[in-house]
């Protein structure tokens, strides 16, 4: 490092200033499976939610499975970012733009879901103009609301240095309406000292704030679900245990995340193993504390086995056994081996534990959503089997995959407009080794 | 898929048509030559004062098909000895229902002193004329009300009028009480009457009323083979005092239109603290722009 | 064969019916009855229905319904003033004749797929006895689905009757789980059911339906406004469901009239998973001194009705 002595920003510039054939290939991929989720949508408008698997009783399918999901990894990405700034974690720099970009983007997508479960679109507008402080859905919509607003001005804030820097970089191949915007959305920021003490105090207040915002977001996303009388929804417990599942289905996010940039842009140099041991123990943690939760909440319902509570945990371990098993055993213990062991703790093994993480915590939202609406007071009597038991049809699941598909895309497209490494930061901390030395 | 939206529509419209089923009395013309049969049914009433009440129910049967007959014309009239009165032509409603309420003073009586009343529905074009008819003796009943040692009490008179026009008892005859309800008759008690055709009843408790307490009583007998439908009312504040809905307590109050007071002030407080950081860190922003174009203008 | 026995049974509607038309419009306060002749009592065969007539003779007569007035989105947000209505089913009489599910159905242009009623096979341990659990919307007096509504398409009046403006609702089923009864619909298509109805749209009559909007049951206020009982009181060869004004302290279920305290009070009538307390304004009275066992309840349902209590536990043990 101290021989080669280049800027970091040159080393992002094949990233920022072209796209190979893969890439290309990648984003028509993308695109492609968007379409066809957009296809979907548009059946699902003109032949009514018929074509979905949701019936009378269950009524939210993988629709509001993905719809906590993508919502529950954006607040991780904002809780880590903000945890990470605010306790000035040394290593944070390399990885926070990605938890900060994990955050917007899922902010975004998550929304969606809600709105796909929706039977009247046209009439969406009445959530505001009619809108009820009673009702959690209001909570919702102005907590979710507040929430973008809040994570769009972190992440601004964030990348504002960087901004500046592009702006000022020559040496850049960049067409010149790039420039334009890069100069644009700088500011005029130059570095000057008051400028800097402004920008990190604002930075400071809005790391504060995202945290605060976000937990109290995933909260009322849970009351949703505990404010209702069904039996395996109505507990106390929903709100902190949705938050700390939030955080942990994120952090195994950002580590895929990691993993992927990391290979595909060669940033091997400054994402090194202990940025993947960091998250992971972060990740260990709460997989400990989600383990908990989890364990709480089952043995109260299991312990007093209420007749509804008894049935419910009957149907889990049931038709809901493999779902059951990968979410609340193997999602809980896999990272508490693979971290928790020295040996185990290779950049592998700790982003395939992610991977079964993320769809673990998935499969989580799932039997916390399905098997509830399936165990309802009055037993469910009806012969038609789509209206006893919930299967997602090809047009959720094509939705599904068009979600994670424009989470990509957009994640592809920001590494493509701003440095997916915060390389201000990180010019910074080498001229700081290179005083040191 | 076209294919399927014209059946629909077909299929919509064939409904449409099968919806109505109350004629109006002169329309359909081509269904003229198909067999129709007309059916009347009376219903009687006798009132208070004298006045009777008479429905007919006007029915079409044409192809298995029983219709009600609107708008069509009823007569209803009184049968002498010698001669026939109208009383009075009604037209019927939707139902094939023509009401009509009159008094029985100076109308003709057999021997018996029982009136024979008819509804009568002429020939039309399209349907063919038909008839019912009824006999009944006028009667009446009467309700007073009395207190006793603080035994309410409900006495009933019923009385006849015979060929001659003299007001005698009814005696030996089963009364229904009855406390008139938004869709019923709340049956209360039943009263046998002796030969001078009074009977009595203690009024029961817990009966409730209107907001001041007070209830209309009716006396009735009822399908009686000489008598008909008699009825007899009157009013009395013996009722428990109505008692409006108040949602129980406690209530959360989270069902109506406004939400709780700590609710919307938790709301507005969590609302104002944190846009008012989000409106600092704007701030700071603006700020940060302003001081390039300081740091521009200086140089 | 069943019109046959029926009719033999004392207090049968069959008789009430023949009363009523007698003493046609003597009957002041019951406006419905003569109507009921007309509209309900209704066997679906086809297109006609079959009736009774004063004759004693079963005549066939023409399916549609009555106009029934139809009041404004506005107007149906007051409730009838001065009323507070209460619905008592008597678990002991039902037999799952179904003709309350199929008035219900028909007089709000439902499709099959959609039940605003429903008849639940219910036994509530492995000893106690299996029953017919007729099923409306409870029109609570804490309705968790009016508090949950975030847009406030669903209301509580003053009347105590919970309704759904479909031109309200944006269709995001939080009520559906709010409710602990499932007791509410969700219209998945546009049923073709609902273009029957020509009438104009009102939340008192919850017709014609509309895509992607939450409905149930209704208490009919647009029959109630009219002086009549519900389609599935008046339709019920039982008499099971009574109906009636609970500050009235009365309820009929057509042919038979009762205080409603003193109903309650002697049949222990009570009222459906109290403990959530969301305080249902049905009362149920317990299944005792049955009319008919509840194999009964089988013989006449058409295999697809006749499969939904296939995994009841009384279907795993008797094998109807």
């Amino acid at each position: 490092m101290e021989n080669e002595k280049k800027s970091p920003l040159r080393e992002f510039a094949p990233q920022l200033e072209q796209t190979s054939f893969a890439g290309y290939a990648w984003i028509v991929f993308l695109l492609a499976v968007i379409g066809f989720g957009i296809y979907a949508f548009f059946q699902q408008v003109f032949k009514g939610h018929e074509v979905t698997g949701m019936r009378d009783n269950v009524v939210w399918g993988v629709y509001i499975v993905n719809f906590i999901f993508f919502m529950g990894i954006s607040y991780a990405g904002a809780l880590i970012s903000g945890t990470l700034h605010l306790f000035k974690t040394t290593w944070r720099k390399p990885v926070i733009r990605m938890a900060e970009f994990i955050t917007v983007i899922s902010l975004l997508i998550g929304p969606c879901f809600i709105l796909l479960c929706i039977g009247r679109l046209d009439k969406l507008y009445y959530l505001v103009i009619f809108g009820r402080i009673q009702s959690p859905i209001t909570w919702d919509v102005i907590a979710i609301s507040t929430d973008i607003f809040g994570c769009f001005i972190f992440l601004y804030l964030a990348l504002l240095r960087d901004l500046a820097t592009l702006r000022d970089d020559d040496f850049l191949r960049l067409p010149s309406w790039r420039k334009r915007i890069y100069k644009a959305l700088a500011l005029g920021y130059t570095g000057a000292p008051e400028q800097q003490q402004r920008l990190n105090r604002a930075t400071d207040i809005m790391a504060a704030m995202v945290i605060s915002i976000a937990i109290i977001v995933y909260s009322v996303l849970a009351w949703i679900f505990s404010v209702t009388l069904q039996p395996g929804w109505h507990s106390t417990i929903f709100g902190p245990y949705f938050v700390i599942a939030a955080v942990y289905s994120g952090s195994a996010v950002l580590i895929i995340t990691m993993w992927v940039f990391r290979k595909v842009y060669h940033l091997e140099d400054y994402i090194t193993k202990k940025h993947f041991v960091a998250v992971g123990v972060i990740m260990l943690v709460l997989a400990a504390f989600f383990g908990y939760f989890t364990f709480s909440d089952y043995l109260t319902k299991w312990y007093g086995s209420e007749k509804n509570d008894e049935l419910l945990i009957q149907l889990l371990f049931k038709e809901f056994y493999w779902p059951f098993i990968i979410s609340n055993y193997i999602g809980v213990l896999l990272p508490l081996i693979v971290v928790g062991i020295p040996k185990f703790r290779t950049v592998t093994n700790i982003t395939l534990t992610s991977i079964v993480v993320v769809i673990a915590l998935w499969l989580n939202r799932y039997i916390i959503v399905v098997p509830t609406l399936e165990s309802p007071y009055l037993p469910i009597q009806d012969a038609r089997p789509e209206w006893v038991n919930y299967t997602a049809t090809w047009v959720e699941w094509s939705l599904n995959a068009a979600g994670v598909a424009v989470f990509c895309l957009l994640f592809t497209l920001a590494s493509k407009f701003v440095p997916i490494v915060p390389v201000t930061g990180l010019m910074e901390e080498a001229k700081k080794e290179d005083v040191l030395v | 898929m076209k294919k399927y939206n014209s059946f629909l529509t077909i299929l919509v419209l064939f409904i449409a048509m099968m919806q109505p089923h109350n004629l109006k009395a002169e329309e359909n013309l081509d269904s003229a030559n198909i067999y129709t049969e007309t059916k009347l049914t009376l219903g009687y009433f006798c009132g208070p004062q004298d006045s009777v009440y008479l429905t007919a129910t006007l029915l079409i049967k044409r192809e298995e098909n029983t219709l009600a007959l609107e708008d069509a014309q009823v007569e209803f009239i009184v049968i002498g000895e010698t001669s026939n009165k109208v009383i009075g032509t009604v037209n019927t409603n939707q139902e094939g229902i023509a009401k009509f309420t009159f008094s029985i003073t100076g109308l003709p009586t057999n021997k018996d002193g029982m009136i024979s009343y008819m509804a009568k529905f002429a020939e039309t074009l399209k349907y063919p004329a038909t008839e019912v008819s009824f006999s009944a003796k006028p009667a009446s009943l009467k309700l007073f009300f009395s207190v006793e040692d603080s035994v309410k009490t409900l006495r009933v008179t019923a009385t006849q009028k015979n060929a001659k026009r003299e007001v005698i008892p009814i005696s030996k005859e089963t009364v229904m009480i009855y406390v008139p309800r938004l869709f019923s008759l709340l049956k209360i008690g039943e009263i046998s009457l002796d030969e001078t055709g009074t009977g009595t009843l203690e009024f029961p408790k817990e009966i409730v009323g209107d907001t001041l307490g007070n209830l209309i009583v009716m006396a009735r007998i009822e399908e009686h083979d000489v008598y008909g439908f008699v009825e007899g009312k009157n009013t009395i504040n013996w009722g428990v005092p109505k008692q409006y809905y108040k949602a129980e307590v406690p209530s959360r109050e989270l069902w109506t239109p406004i939400a709780p007071m700590w609710m919307i002030i938790t709301l507005i407080v969590m609302l104002l603290g944190v846009w008012a950081h989000y409106f600092y860190a704007v701030y700071e922003l603006i700020m940060i722009k302003r001081l390039s174009k300081k740091n521009i203008n200086l140089f | 064969m069943e019109e046959q026995s029926n009719l033999n049974k004392k207090n049968s509607r069959r008789q009430f019916l023949k009363k009523g038309l007698l003493a046609g419009a003597g009957i002041a306060a019951g406006g419905g009855l003569v109507s009921a002749y007309v509209d309900t009592n209704a066997t679906e065969s086809g297109k006609k229905v079959k009736v009774l007539t004063t004759g004693g003779e079963i005549m066939e007569v023409d399916r549609g319904l009555l106009k029934l007035p139809r009041v404004s989105r506005e107007e149906s947000h007051k409730g009838l003033p001065g009323r507070k209505f209460v619905m008592v089913i008597d678990l002991g009489k039902c037999k799952n004749a179904r003709k309350c599910v199929e008035a219900c159905q028909k007089g709000h242009h439902l499709p099959k797929s959609q039940e605003f009623l429903k008849v639940y096979l219910l036994q509530d341990s492995e000893k106690t006895s299996p029953y017919w659990f007729p099923k409306p919307c409870f029109h609570c007096d804490n309705p968790l689905c009016v508090s949950v509504c975030p847009v406030g398409a669903t209301y509580k009046r003053s009347d105590g009757i919970v309704l759904i403006d479909n031109e309200r609702c944006i269709g995001c089923k939080f009520c559906m789980t709010g409710c602990p009864y499932s007791t509410r619909v969700f219209a998945w298509k546009h049923y073709h059911e609902f273009d029957e109805d020509k009438e104009p749209y009102s939340p008192e009559a919850s017709s014609p339906g509309k895509e992607g909007t939450v409905s149930k049951c209704d208490f009919c206020p647009d029959l109630i406004r009219v002086g009549k009982v519900p389609y599935c009181v008046s339709a019920c060869p039982m008499g099971v469901i009574y109906f009636g004004d609970v500050d009235e302290d009365t309820v009929t279920n057509g042919t038979e009239t009762y205080q409603f305290s003193q109903l309650i009070r002697d049949r222990a009538g009570y009222r459906y998973l109290e403990t959530l307390g969301t305080r249902p304004c049905v009362y149920y009275l317990p299944p005792v001194d049955r009319q008919f066992p509840v194999d009964r309840g089988f013989p006449d349902l058409t295999e697809e009705v006749k499969s939904r209590y296939k995994d009841t536990p009384y279907s795993r043990k008797n094998k109807p």
